[in-house]
Parts: C-alpha cells; structure tokens; sequence
C-alpha cells in the first residue's frame, strides 16, 4: 500500500513538474510587415492565441515594408538576433534555409495535408515543410465591367479584347484608354503566369537547367509582345491607373484599393479567374509565409511558442477570420468549407472567381537565388514592355543572366 | 563716304516715363515667374493638407480633386490613432536634438583643425575623410548595425544618436567657411593672449553663426527625416521617431492618402515653425559657403 502511494505520489509530482516546466512564461517576438490598417486584425489573432496560451506572451514588431523587413531580417542574421517568428517571402528565406526551424516537424499529418496544395511547395525544404503560409493572395483578372461584358476565358479571347478595348476616345492621336495594363518593373510574376500558363519554367525540375527560353517560353514571350500596343506599362498602383486599361491582371489583395478606385471612375470592376493559355489557367501565389528560426539567441521554448503561434494561425477559423478582414486568401483546405467562408463568399461574389484561382496556382521556386533572378525578370520585362528589346531577344537576354546566376 | 553723320542720325527720344515701364514690365515678369515657381513648390503642400481632410474615395481620385467635398476633420484623430505618435514625436525630437548638437560640436573641432592648423598629413586625412562620402550608406549599414547589436545599444537611444555624432559632410561644410576668416584675427588674438580653443569659441563660432546654422538644420532636417536606420535599430514602438509611424498607412498594395497626408501634416509642422524662425541664417548660411 505504501509502495502504491508512493508510486501516485510520484506521479503526480512529475505531472505537476511538467505542467510547472509548461507553464514557465516565454515571451517571443514575431516580425511583421502589416500596415496599420491590417495590425488591429493581427493582434486580435494575437490576443486570442495568447488567451488559449496564457504563459505565452507575443510581441509584435512592426518593421516597416517588405523591404525593410527583409532588410532587418538580413541584418539580424548575420548579427545572432532573428526573432522567434517572422514573415517571409521564399526568397528571403531560402538562402538561410539552415536556420529556419522545420515546423512541420510538430504538425500533425492531418494539419500538414489541410495546406492547400499550391502552397506546400513553396513552404517545403528537403522534403519537409519548414515554413508555412499566412498572408496569401492570387493574381487575378480585374476587369471594367461597363467595357467587358464576358470576361475572356482563353489567350486568344484576351488578346482580341484587349486589341478592341484599346481606342483612341477623343480622335487626338492618342491611346486614352488600352485594353490592358502591366506593372513589369514591380511585378514580374505577370510574366511568370503566361510562361507558366504555356506549360514553362525558369529551370528545371533540378534546377540545372534554364528552362526559359524554350518553346514554352517563346510562347509566352511572343503572347507578350503582341499585347504590347494595346497595353499600359506603369510601375505604380493599379488602382492609381485604373481607368487607362479596361482589364488587368492584379492581386487579389489589391481588391479593396481596385473597388473603391473603380467607383471613384464611376463604373463597376469585376474579377475573374485568368485566361487560359495552351496548358493551363494557373495563376501565381503571391505573399508571405511564417518562419521560426533556430539560432542560439532563441530558447527551445521560444521556439516552441513559435510553432504553435503558426500552427494557431493556421487553424481554419483563424485563417478565415484574417482573409475576411485583411482581403488575403484562406491557406488551408478545410477553411475553404467553413460556414463562415462560405457566407462570406456569398456576399462577396468576386471571392468566387479568387477562391477558385487560389486552387489553381503556383509558387515560386525555392532556388536560393530566386531573388536575383526575379531582378532580372523584372528589368528583362520591362524593356519587353516598353520596346527595348524585342520580346525574343528580350527572353535570350534574360536566359543568359539567369544562367550566370545558377553558376 | 556718304553714311548720314552722328549729327544726322534721327533722335531717338527715350523718355524717362519709357525707362520706368520697362522696368515696371520686367519687375512685372519676374514676379510672374516667381510666382508661378512658388505655385509649382507649393502644390505637392497643398494636396498634402486638402487630401488631409478628404474622405477616402476623394483622395483616390484621379485627376487629383484638389477641394474637398467636405472637411473631414476626423481622418486627425483617426491617423494620429493608429499610432503611438506622442511618444514617436518625443523620440523625434529628442534624437534629433541630441544629434545636432553632437554633430556640431564635433563638425566645429574637426573643420576648424582642418582648416587653419597645421599638422602632418593634414591634405591626405582630409582626402581620407572626404573619400568616405563616396562609400555608399547602405554598405554600412549591416556592419554598423552588427557593431552596435555587439555593443549592446540595439533598441536603445545611443544607437539612434552616437554613431551620427559626426558628419563629414558638415566637416567640409565649415571648413569651407572657417578657411574664409582672415588669420589676422588669430595673429592680434594670439597676441592678445588669447589660446586656439578659445579662439575658436569666441571669434571663429559667433562669426561663422550662418554657416553653423546650416549645419545645424541640415542635421536636424536629416535627423527628424531618418527612417530606415531608426527602423533597422529599434524594435519597441517605444524607441521609434515620426517617420517610421509615416511608414504604417502604405503597403506593398495601397496607401491610405488621407491618413497619411493627416499625419504628415502634423509631422512636418515642428520643421516649418523652425525654419520660419531660421530661415535668413539658413539661405545667408547656404549662399556664402556656396552650397545648394
């Protein structure tokens, strides 16, 4: 009997020690780059996180744009003082993938198979999912719809819209409104989407090889260019030039801007998934995922703490709850089924159109050297798009950096 | 030769009343060109204060709307709300304060040793420092920011002011200006007795005050503007100037106009009020050391 009490008794110490270990309060910061607009929302998350994880406390620290965040996260680096958890973009992660802490690792299976597919690609190092998804939209088609009755379905559809939408309204010589827009310098991806919508790639699947200028590439380059004379080339907002073009591919977190800049123009804007090129209507992921690192300044249980701060985000209601507010997509499958999505998507038609995109998509490569590539895809299609060079040459040229890079 | 003579030549009779409307057409011209120079450089300031008080949908509007449908004196309280804007302007100033009257108490040491002492490798330093202008600041700024994380001043005041205690720029700026003080004044100070330091404090300072004055607000304009060395070394909202909370109303998709035009209004005020008080030192200060 004796023995026997012994035996609970030390049970219940080492129960009660390892909810004390548990308990131990951690406190961790987590690098964002939401405006003030989206920070409320975050922190509501936050809030909510830390209620289910009392002994929890996160820090939220803004760092200003993309840019500077991925300035900051550089710096620290090389400095030893990463935060627990951050948003990144793939590229800015991928040459420091040594020191990313794989948080898939303490997912489990059910949680990990829930990303949508387009997603874990992108998110997965060496066969193990290392980041995870948060803020995620799609590039989409916006369109006038006072000017664009049926969306265009197919490349050949978009090319004779843009073509006839493109006028010159008040006879002075002058283009006053094209049938499409570009932002090359800024956005680089558009490209990205007819290469990938005409079955093409940067590289090969083992990244030995460039890959884009081969057939497929030449098609999207020659779609490219023939869109040219019917396209604005700018590198600002699309909703700062919305009425110059009556249709244009942008992301859907531009949604909210795009609106109200159309309503501004007087006339109603439409979305709808992009036109279909000889292999596929995909379009192109945009946005950050979550990373914890694994660096000496961070504790075991900090980066504990991490894990289940991305693990919370990804919970469907979470991930639904933030794509409501901020007019970024769900990353997960099941949250595409909520009650709650679908009610929202029920009152918000053009999230139809977006949702189904978001199933159809693509992500970055995770090449180290991603970011100088995209560099060179976005000078390469600017001087596309502004007739430096012909659309061909254009393609060689950005071939043969790419190629450097890989060197 | 049988050209009419200077007697013969017909009088051209310019009266004195010609001379005065002629002068009064130029005077006429040139305050015509000047305004419409002043109107070019006060546009972007009045869209700044209009799109202020605009709604949304009006600061969007392009053509820009330059009157707005009605004055929304709310987006204020609403921009300076999304923020901790008291605490970033107390950073503000005290960041700036500090740094100018660092960098001009050094800048002063530096350009006048540079420019009326004598000592070995004096052309070859002064190259040296002025070389350092050539390297750009976003090379240094990973090492300068690994230096002062190891130096424990990562999200503290003394990361924001030491290290921009001196500026080689403003070195040459006064240096510039010292070179153009007679030696005369040392020689009958030094035979007044009167020793380098204060020599410089007493005479060179008080007769150098423009040129100083410059440095200062050049500083102090440089300061209060910083944003991307502020960001990179400081992580409490506590520990962060204007500029940074500027930053929290654009995205990589779009920027809320009228909040942020709201904020910087309020935030451009204190350096408007300071220039208005400073500005005959700053534009004597610029024209005599040739600067623009």
């Amino acid at each position: 009997m004796l023995r026997r009490m012994m035996w609970v008794g030390l049970a219940a110490l080492v129960v009660f020690g390892m909810a004390t270990i548990a308990q131990e309060p951690v406190t961790i910061e987590f690098w964002h780059a939401m405006s003030s607009g989206h920070q409320p929302n975050l922190q509501k998350l936050v809030d909510d996180f830390v209620a289910e994880y009392p002994y929890i406390t996160v820090t939220l620290v803004y760092q200003g744009g993309y840019g500077t965040l991925q300035g900051k996260v550089d710096a620290a680096v090389v400095a030893g003082n990463l935060p627990a958890i951050a948003q990144v973009y793939e590229n800015w992660v991928t040459p420091i993938e040594s020191i990313l802490y794989p948080i898939g690792n303490f997912m489990t299976d059910e949680e990990k198979a829930d990303i949508l597919d387009g997603l874990v690609a992108s998110n997965t190092y060496n066969g193990v999912l290392t980041t995870v998804p948060f803020n995620k939209s799609i590039m989409v088609l916006y369109y006038n719809k006072s000017l664009v009755a049926t969306p265009p379905t197919t490349w050949a559809e978009f090319y004779e819209m843009a073509k006839a939408l493109t006028v010159d309204l008040d006879g002075d010589g002058k283009i006053d409104r094209y049938g499409t827009a570009f932002r090359p310098a800024a956005n680089p991806e558009q490209f990205l989407i007819f290469l990938e919508q005409a079955g093409g790639s940067i590289l090969n699947a083992d990244w030995t090889e460039v890959t884009l200028n081969n057939d497929a590439g030449q098609a999207a380059a020659q779609f490219v260019g023939s869109l040219i004379p019917y396209s604005y080339v700018t590198s600002e907002y699309m909703s700062d030039h919305i009425k110059d073009a009556a249709m244009f591919v942008d992301t859907s977190a531009g949604i909210g801007y795009n609106v109200k800049a159309a309503t501004n123009a007087g006339f109603e804007l439409g979305v709808a998934t992009l036109p279909a090129g000889p292999a596929n209507y995909n379009s192109m992921i945009q946005g950050t995922n979550l990373a914890v690192f694994d660096t000496p300044n961070l504790t075991q249980a900090q980066k504990d703490a991490a894990v289940l701060l991305a693990r919370f985000l990804l919970r469907a209601e979470n991930t639904v709850f933030w794509a409501e507010k901020s007019g970024y997509q769900p990353v997960t499958k099941s949250a595409y089924n909520t009650e709650e999505w679908l009610d929202y998507v029920s009152s918000h038609d053009y999230q139809v159109p977006m949702s189904e995109q978001m199933l159809n998509a693509f992500a970055q490569i995770l090449h180290p050297n991603y970011g100088d590539m995209r560099n060179v895809l976005s000078t390469g299609f600017e001087e596309i798009m502004r007739s430096v060079v012909p659309p061909l040459e254009g393609l060689e040229n950005m071939a043969a950096e790419i190629e450097a890079l890989l060197e | 030769m049988g050209g009419p003579t200077l007697e013969q030549a017909p009088a051209t009779t310019r009266t004195e009343s010609y001379y005065v409307a002629r002068r009064r057409a130029y005077r006429l011209f040139l305050y015509i060109l000047m305004l419409a120079g002043c109107a070019i450089m006060l546009l972007p300031f009045f869209w700044m204060v209009t799109t202020s008080f605009k709604t949304e949908l009006e600061a969007m509007r392009m053509p820009p709307q330059w009157i707005p449908g009605t004055w929304l004196w709310q987006n204020y309280p609403d921009a300076l709300a999304r923020a901790p804007f008291g605490r970033y302007f107390f950073n503000s100033f005290f960041v700036s304060i500090l740094s100018t009257i660092g960098e001009v108490f050094t800048t002063i040491l530096a350009a006048y040793a540079f420019a009326k002492m004598r000592f070995f490798g004096k052309g070859f330093l002064f190259a040296l420092l002025l070389g350092t202008m050539m390297i750009p600041g976003e090379m240094l700024l990973i090492p300068n920011y690994v230096t002062l994380v190891r130096l424990n001043w990562f999200d503290h005041y003394q990361g924001l002011i030491i290290p921009w205690l001196a500026s080689v720029f403003g070195i040459f700026l006064l240096r510039q200006f010292f070179r153009s003080l007679p030696d005369e004044l040392w020689d009958s100070a030094r035979i007044d007795g009167c020793r380098r330091f204060r020599y410089l404090w007493t005479v060179v300072v008080p007769l150098s005050k423009p040129a100083i004055l410059t440095v200062a607000l050049l500083k102090f304009l440089g300061s209060w503007n910083a944003y991307q060395w502020v960001l990179l070394m400081t992580n409490s909202q506590s520990m962060r100037t204007i500029p940074v909370g500027l930053t929290m109303f654009s995205s990589d998709i779009g920027t809320e106009y009228q909040l942020l035009m709201a904020a910087s209004v309020v935030a451009i005020l204190p350096i408007l009020i300071l220039f208005f008080f400073t500005q005959k030192q700053f534009i004597q200060g610029v024209a005599r050391t040739g600067i623009k």
